[in-house]
């Protein structure tokens, strides 16, 4: 997974399940190369020994070929990063901007920002599968 | 006092070589990003394209991004750039188009809020070295902007690092954005975005310079086999703001480079001065008034290595 800035992830997973602009698509071994955006919303990785780990995807793009899935994207937050406390705040302060806003731009900024704090808060409280 | 000039130069150098770094820690995304912005542009005919971001309308405002410095003690960097940004403002006036200035860097932020007269849109500060986070503020900033149609042309005026001696302030067009990526200036001079520079500190001789260095990024064309989740036009959508972030972080390690290196060359004349200064005062034979002149220096010396500390 590469961030604007640096390379942050490099290693193999046995599944990956991402969010696309026309819905969630889970990635398994020797998937069918596609490219594909990437929306806003969190990415679940099932590493080797079965553990899940969740980290949250602002837009980018990603490109899986021969079992490889390259990720661009702006910036990623680990879930494990992310603390509940914060992002809380986060959202409540996201939802009262959002009815102070007025204009077209502070409009489209404070739903962004909503939309952001929401999607911390699912990869906090998110409980993975049991198999 | 000769010496704190030259550990102020060489922490300098630290500096502009941990700036460097930060460019070359970028490359393998900015790459990645040009591989495939080439690759969805060959898939999809350029009349097709008209997304938010491209989309061109006639020039009634634009949006100054400035980038300064957040120090000064860097010789005419900081008034080069916002020398070149009032210049484009007359132009501008000259026009009757309307404009709005985005100031990044504390040097920046000062000039414009001590002249009321200039329109300003925000006033933004860096800590340390540029990060994503800092591009993004930029991004969302002149995205919303745009796309909300309050200015319909976004330029950006910054330093470009040329060599230790010279920076050259430029004006880049950061919106609209060709869809192909291509960096163009305001008088429409454009760089494919497979074109990029590497600079390099070196030393030569003994002396620290800078190396310049043209690279052409290799295009791997995607494999016919590969499919599209999306319209390509949706996933080039999803392309497009990340690279114009990645170009707006770009310039501002650019011009951090560029201000590390004036700062270092100011640093190097204000050391060659006083050794002049020096010799000149040893031959009068006057021990207080002597005494009193070498104080003084030092105490200047001393001001200026801890402001610029």
């Amino acid at each position: 997974m590469k961030l604007a800035r640096k390379l942050i992830w490099d290693c193999e997973v046995k599944e990956i399940i991402l969010s696309t602009n026309s819905g969630q698509i889970g990635v398994l071994p020797n998937h069918a190369p596609i490219n594909t955006a990437v929306d806003m919303g969190p990415l679940r990785i099932r590493l080797l020994n079965d553990q899940w780990l969740t980290a949250v995807l602002w837009s980018g793009f990603a490109r899986i070929v021969n079992n490889e899935i390259i990720i661009l994207g702006n910036d990623a937050e680990l879930g494990s990063d992310i603390d509940p406390e914060e992002a809380q705040k986060a959202l409540e302060i996201a939802e009262a901007n959002l009815s102070k806003a007025e204009g077209t731009k502070d409009l489209g900024e404070a739903k962004l920002a909503l939309r952001r704090a929401r999607i911390r808060i699912e990869a906090v409280n998110w409980i993975p599968p049991s198999n | 006092m000769s010496c704190s000039h030259l550990s102020t130069a060489w922490s300098s150098a630290a500096k502009v070589r941990r700036a460097q770094e930060a460019v070359v820690s970028s490359r393998p995304f900015s790459e990645a990003l040009v591989e495939v912005l080439y690759n969805m542009n060959q898939e999809i005919q350029s009349e097709d394209i008209d997304l938010p971001l491209t989309r061109q309308r006639a020039v009634k405002r634009v949006a100054i991004v400035v980038l300064t410095g957040e120090r000064g003690l860097c010789g005419a960097f900081n008034n080069n750039v916002l020398k070149k940004a009032e210049a484009r403002m007359e132009d501008l006036r000259q026009l009757g188009v309307d404009y709005t200035v985005i100031s990044v860097g504390k040097k920046g932020n000062a000039y414009f809020q001590r002249r009321d007269y200039i329109p300003t849109e925000r006033f933004l500060e860096l800590a340390g070295i540029p990060t994503v986070k800092d591009s993004q503020a930029i991004c969302d900033l002149i995205y919303s902007l745009f796309v909300a149609e309050e200015v319909d042309k976004v330029e950006l005026v910054y330093s470009k690092f040329v060599n230790l001696v010279r920076s050259d302030p430029i004006i880049q067009t950061l919106l609209p954005m060709s869809p192909k990526g291509e960096i163009c200036d305001v008088n429409g001079i454009c760089v494919d975005a497979t074109e990029d520079e590497l600079f390099k500190l070196t030393t030569k001789e003994g002396k620290l310079t800078v190396e310049r260095e043209k690279i052409k990024i290799e295009m791997q064309p995607f494999s016919p086999v590969v499919q599209f989740e999306q319209d390509p036009v949706q996933i080039l959508d999803a392309l497009l703001p990340l690279y114009l972030n990645s170009q707006i972080l770009r310039a501002l390690q650019e011009s951090l480079a560029s201000e590390l290196a004036a700062r270092m060359s100011a640093m190097s004349s204000a050391t060659d001065n006083a050794i002049d200064l020096r010799k000149n005062l040893s031959m009068v034979y006057n021990r207080r008034r002597q005494a009193k002149i070498t104080g003084e220096i030092l105490e200047i010396v001393a001001g200026a290595d801890a402001l610029s500390g």
